[in-house]
C-alpha cells in the first residue's frame, strides 16, 4: 500500500490522502471508495476510523480509497460561496470524483459516510451516476410502529421517567440539547448542525431512484435508542423493493463513534467484504 | 499550507507546513499533539494556532505521531520513546523547509511533556511552550485508568485492559510498551535539564500547575499565564463535538508576538 498526500482544487483546495494497493492487490482499477467527514472531526475520522477502513479496504479489498475533509473542515480551507453545508458537500465529493477521474482514471466511486457523512453519500448518490454504492453508518431511518413500540414501551413502565417527565412538566426539570448537554459554554465548543433531516417521504422517494439506478447500499445502524431492530430500514421504506442491492448490518451495542475496538474491527471487516464483493459482482 | 509525508519510509508522519507570513522571526515552530481522542478534538485548535503564528511571521510544523492520525501504522508496539524521536524528525523537518537556526516547541498536555523531552540537550530547539502539560506520566495514565473505571460505572462497555494489558479508552488504544515508556517521565524533573526559555500557559489552575509554575520562576525567560477556558479534551459526545479554548490560542500567540524571550 502507498499512502500520498493529495490537494484538489486550485484555490482554497481540499486535503486529502490517496491510498492506493500495491500493482499485484488491485482487485478492480476503475472503482474506489471516497470517505466523507462526519460532523466537524477532520478526515481520519471518529476514533480514528476513517484511517482503519481506509487502509484495511486498500489492503484487504485491493481498492485505491480517499479520505478527504470537506472545506471549512479539517485541514481544508473554508470557501466562499451561496451553497448551503448539504449542496457544498455533493459539490465537493463531485469536485474529487472529477479530480480522480482525469488523474487515476477512476469512473466507478463508492461513497462511505457516518451518520452527517452518510448523509452527504446519499445526498451524492442521488446527483451522480458515478456513484456504484454507498456505505451509510447511521444513515436516514425513522421511527417505525416497532419501533415506537420499542422506545416508549419501557418508558411507560419505568417509574423513574414518569417521575423526570412530571419533574420537566412542572419546568423543574430542563431537557438539555446539542451543545448545553456537554455543559461547556457555545462559544468554547463546536457542534454540527443537524437541523436539516429530511422528511420520510423526500428520502423514500430518494431511495426509490436509488434502487431503480441498481445503486449498491450497505446501511451499518449502531447503538442508538431510534433504531432498535435490523429489519427497521426495511420497514422503514418498505415500499421500496431493494431486493440484492441493500443490506443492512445492526449493531445494537456498539456506541456511535464506534469507540470499541471490537466493534471497529467487525464493522470494517463488514464493510470490506461488502466492497470485496461489489466490486467481484460490478 | 502545505500537507505532506516526511521522516523515515517505514514509519512516516503526516505533516503540515505553514510558511511564515510577512515578517521574518528566523524561529521555526513545531506543534506537538496531546493522545488519542484528545488529538482529535485538538485538531481545530492546533490548527488555528498554526495560522496564527504563520501570520506572526513563524514558519509552523504541525504533524501526526506514529501510530495517530495520518500517519503510517497504528500503536501496536509504539512508545512515547518513538512520538519523541517523531518530534526530532519534525524540528529537522522544519528547519530544513525553513532555514531557520532552531525551533520552538508548543506541545498540548502530553504533546507538552514530550515536547519537554525533545527539547532536553537538543541544540536545535529555541524555547518551550507547554499548554496545560501533563506533568507526570504515570499518573496521567493512572488517571486513564480511573476514567475507564469511572465510565464503566455509567454503562461504558470499555473495558480496563485486554489481556496483554493495553488501555482501552475512548476509541483508543495505549498499549502496555506506550503506558511503559512514561512511567518515570516528570516535568519537574525535565524541566531541570532544559536550558531554553519555557513558557507554561494554562487554561486552569491546579496545584501541579503552581508548583511547576514555582519551580521555574527563577529560570530566565520564565513566561506563566493563565488563560482561563474549558480544557476536558476528553469529553465526547455522540455527535463529536470539539472543543476550542480561544483564550488559551489567544494567550500563546500573544506569548510569540512579544520579542523572543
Amino acid at each position: 500500500m502507498r499512502e500520498r498526500v493529495v490537494t484538489v482544487g486550485e484555490d482554497q483546495p481540499l486535503v486529502g490522502i490517496l491510498s492506493e494497493p500495491s500493482t499485484d492487490q488491485i482487485t478492480e482499477p476503475r472503482t474506489a471508495v471516497i470517505l466523507l467527514n462526519s460532523g466537524v472531526i477532520h478526515r481520519v475520522g471518529s476514533c480514528r476510523l476513517s484511517v482503519t477502513l481506509a487502509r484495511a479496504l486498500t489492503e484487504k479489498a485491493g481498492i485505491p480509497t480517499f479520505r478527504f475533509d470537506f472545506s471549512g473542515i479539517g485541514d481544508s480551507e473554508a470557501r466562499r460561496g451561496t451553497l448551503t453545508a448539504n449542496q457544498a458537500a455533493v459539490d465537493e465529493v463531485q469536485e474529487v470524483m472529477d479530480y480522480l477521474g482525469k488523474w487515476k482514471k477512476y469512473d466507478r466511486f463508492i461513497l462511505y459516510g457516518l451518520c452527517s457523512g452518510a448523509f452527504a453519500a446519499y445526498r451524492t448518490a442521488l446527483s451522480d451516476q458515478r456513484v456504484l454504492g454507498t456505505v451509510q453508518l447511521d444513515g436516514y431511518c425513522y421511527l417505525t410502529w416497532k419501533s415506537y413500540f420499542h422506545y416508549y414501551a419501557p418508558r411507560l413502565l419505568s417509574p423513574a421517567r414518569w417521575y423526570s417527565l412530571i419533574l420537566r412538566k412542572l419546568g423543574l426539570k430542563k431537557v438539555k440539547k446539542g451543545v448545553e448537554v456537554s455543559g461547556i459554554e457555545e462559544r468554547f465548543f463546536e457542534v454540527p448542525d443537524f437541523s436539516s433531516y429530511p422528511p420520510k417521504a423526500d428520502v423514500e422517494q430518494g431511495l426509490k431512484k436509488l434502487n431503480e439506478r441498481g445503486l449498491h447500499m450497505l446501511y451499518v445502524f449502531l447503538g442508538n435508542e431510534h433504531y432498535s431492530y435490523l429489519n427497521q430500514f426495511r420497514d422503514c421504506f418498505r415500499s421500496v423493493p431493494f431486493g440484492e442491492n441493500l443490506t443492512v448490518i445492526h449493531r445494537p451495542l456498539a456506541t456511535h463513534i464506534l469507540s470499541e475496538p471490537e466493534d471497529q474491527a467487525v464493522v470494517v471487516d463488514a464493510i470490506a467484504a461488502w466492497v470485496h464483493k461489489l466490486q467481484q459482482t460490478a | 499550507m502545505e500537507a505532506f509525508y516526511f521522516g523515515p519510509s517505514e514509519s512516516y508522519l503526516f505533516g503540515v507546513f505553514h510558511p511564515r507570513r510577512g515578517t521574518n522571526r528566523n524561529e521555526a515552530v513545531v506543534l506537538c499533539n496531546p493522545f488519542g481522542q484528545e488529538y482529535l478534538r485538538a485538531h481545530k485548535s492546533i490548527r488555528r494556532l498554526a495560522i496564527s503564528l504563520a501570520d506572526l511571521g513563524y514558519s509552523v510544523i504541525r504533524f501526526d505521531y506514529r501510530g495517530s492520525g495520518d500517519s503510517a501504522g497504528d500503536l501496536t508496539n509504539i512508545s512515547a520513546d518513538q512520538w519523541v524521536d517523531d518530534i526530532r524528525h519534525a524540528i529537522q523537518e522544519a528547519l530544513d523547509m525553513t532555514a531557520a537556526p532552531k525551533a520552538a516547541l508548543v506541545g498540548l498536555r502530553l504533546g507538552a511533556l514530550l515536547a519537554a523531552r525533545a527539547a532536553t540537550g537538543n541544540p536545535k530547539v529555541s524555547r518551550l511552550v507547554m499548554w496545560d502539560p501533563v506533568l507526570d506520566g504515570a499518573v496521567y495514565v493512572d488517571g486513564i485508568r480511573s476514567s475507564i473505571v469511572e465510565a464503566q460505572a455509567r454503562g461504558s462497555r470499555s473495558r480496563l485492559t485486554s489481556p496483554d494489558g493495553t488501555l482501552h479508552f475512548n476509541g483508543f488504544c495505549m498499549p502496555p510498551k506506550f503506558q511503559d515508556s512514561l512511567n518515570g517521565a516528570t516535568l519537574q524533573d525535565i524541566v531541570t535539564e532544559i536550558r531554553v526559555p519555557i513558557a507554561q500557559i494554562t487554561s486552569h489552575e491546579t496545584d501541579g500547575f503552581s508548583q511547576l509554575q514555582q519551580q521555574l520562576a527563577g529560570q530566565p525567560g520564565f513566561h506563566a499565564t493563565l488563560a482561563p477556558a474549558p480544557h476536558d479534551w476528553n469529553y465526547v459526545d455522540h455527535v463529536g463535538g470539539i472543543l476550542w479554548p480561544k483564550p488559551v490560542i489567544d494567550a500563546i500567540e500573544h506569548y510569540f508576538s512579544q520579542p523572543a524571550h
